[in-house]
């Protein structure tokens, strides 16, 4: 009995594609095992970066082919993702200047979009409001109803996003990790489908 | 004596309307923020999902600068027209993420092409709703819509 377990997208650097690229392989016996896991499964044609949709029954014939006397219980998924990524030399200054920008860009967003929320539901107004209701007096603008909200509003980001730099408050992964894993997820499942619907040459119309 | 506990009362009760209004805008502008997906696109396109954590501090210190500076309006004073083009290019590129990800989550594409079966160009379309979204900010700055 082999047990296996792919993986739903897998990103590889070499054209030649063997199982345990792509999957975890579970075998009581250690050398139908490391035999399971050198199959190759696949061969990435010319090219640049590409992505390959393979199904689980593909590999299950494969590994019969490999030995007739193996029995394969499919644990993973039964669609899955080669992603041909061509090695390339780590361009560091590339890779820091991506990411400058993408912190630029998040600064700047996350900036404007408190400043346009601010700006929209009129919380100056709003505060001078409440400064009077409670206190009976007109509020100068600079109150500790500007003071608090800011505080507050400093706190709510980062409960929210569970961390600051280094520190953390609990090992739970933070928001924009968990959005992005479904994101990936969502590109796979899209690969996947889009395979499906090729092959069929079925589409909505 | 009880004027001054009455004022620190009231003190206190503003402190905790602003602080908790603080609280609440937070956890609602920024889960909205990640919820829509622009982040999560441009760390995917730009393939740098190692550094989300840098990401998160940085949108962290964003919106708190980004409000302070909102409610106090306290002045830079340096970076001049470089800053100010930093700034208005990349506060457009977020904008424009933001609402095609609003358009993206209510299906608008979708729908429309599948509605009046369009089988080729999309691309297009996509190019025309970018040319079309370039025309409208600049039509609206020229003509001093806002106002």
């Amino acid at each position: 009995m082999v047990y296996l377990n792919l993986r739903e997208m897998s990103e590889v650097c070499d054209r030649t594609v063997f199982l345990k690229d792509v999957a975890d392989v579970y075998c009581k016996n250690q050398a139908v095992q490391n035999r399971c896991r050198a199959l190759k499964i696949l061969n990435v044609p010319q090219g640049g970066e590409c992505n390959i949709i393979l199904s689980a029954a593909e590999v299950i014939r494969g590994l019969e082919a490999l030995d007739p006397s193996v029995e394969v219980s499919n644990i993973g998924k039964s669609e899955f993702v080669v992603a041909y990524r061509p090695p390339q030399p780590p361009r560091l200054w590339w890779q820091w200047l991506k990411t400058i920008f993408v912190c630029i860009v998040c600064f700047c967003g996350a900036a404007f979009a408190i400043m346009t929320f601010n700006n929209d539901v009129n919380v100056n107004d709003v505060f001078r409001e409440v400064y009077l209701l409670i206190t009976g007096r007109e509020s100068d603008g600079f109150t500790i109803l500007e003071l608090s909200y800011s505080i507050g509003l400093a706190v709510g980001i980062l409960l929210f996003f569970n961390h600051f730099a280094g520190w953390k408050l609990n090992t739970d992964p933070t928001p924009l990790e968990v959005e992005m894993r479904l994101y990936e997820e969502n590109i796979a499942k899209t690969l996947i489908q889009d395979s499906e619907r090729k092959e069929r040459e079925v589409d909505v119309r | 004596m009880f004027a001054r506990a009455g004022v620190f009362a009231q003190s206190a009760v503003l402190a905790l309307v602003g602080g908790g209004a603080g609280g609440i805008v937070a956890a609602g502008v920024f889960a909205f923020l990640v919820i829509i997906g622009v982040f999560p696109r441009l760390i995917g396109k730009t393939r740098t999902r190692a550094r989300i954590r840098l990401y998160e501090t940085l949108i962290i210190l964003g919106g708190v600068w980004g409000n302070v500076s909102d409610i106090y309006e306290f002045p830079l004073l340096w970076g001049g027209n470089v800053l100010l083009g930093t700034f208005g290019l990349a506060v457009g590129i977020f904008v424009g993420c933001l609402v095609m990800s609003l358009a993206e989550t209510v299906k608008t594409l979708p729908v429309i092409s599948h509605s009046i079966h369009l089988a080729v160009g999309l691309q297009y379309l996509i190019l025309a709703i970018a040319a079309g979204k370039l025309t409208g900010a600049l039509l609206y700055f020229a003509r001093d819509m806002g106002a």
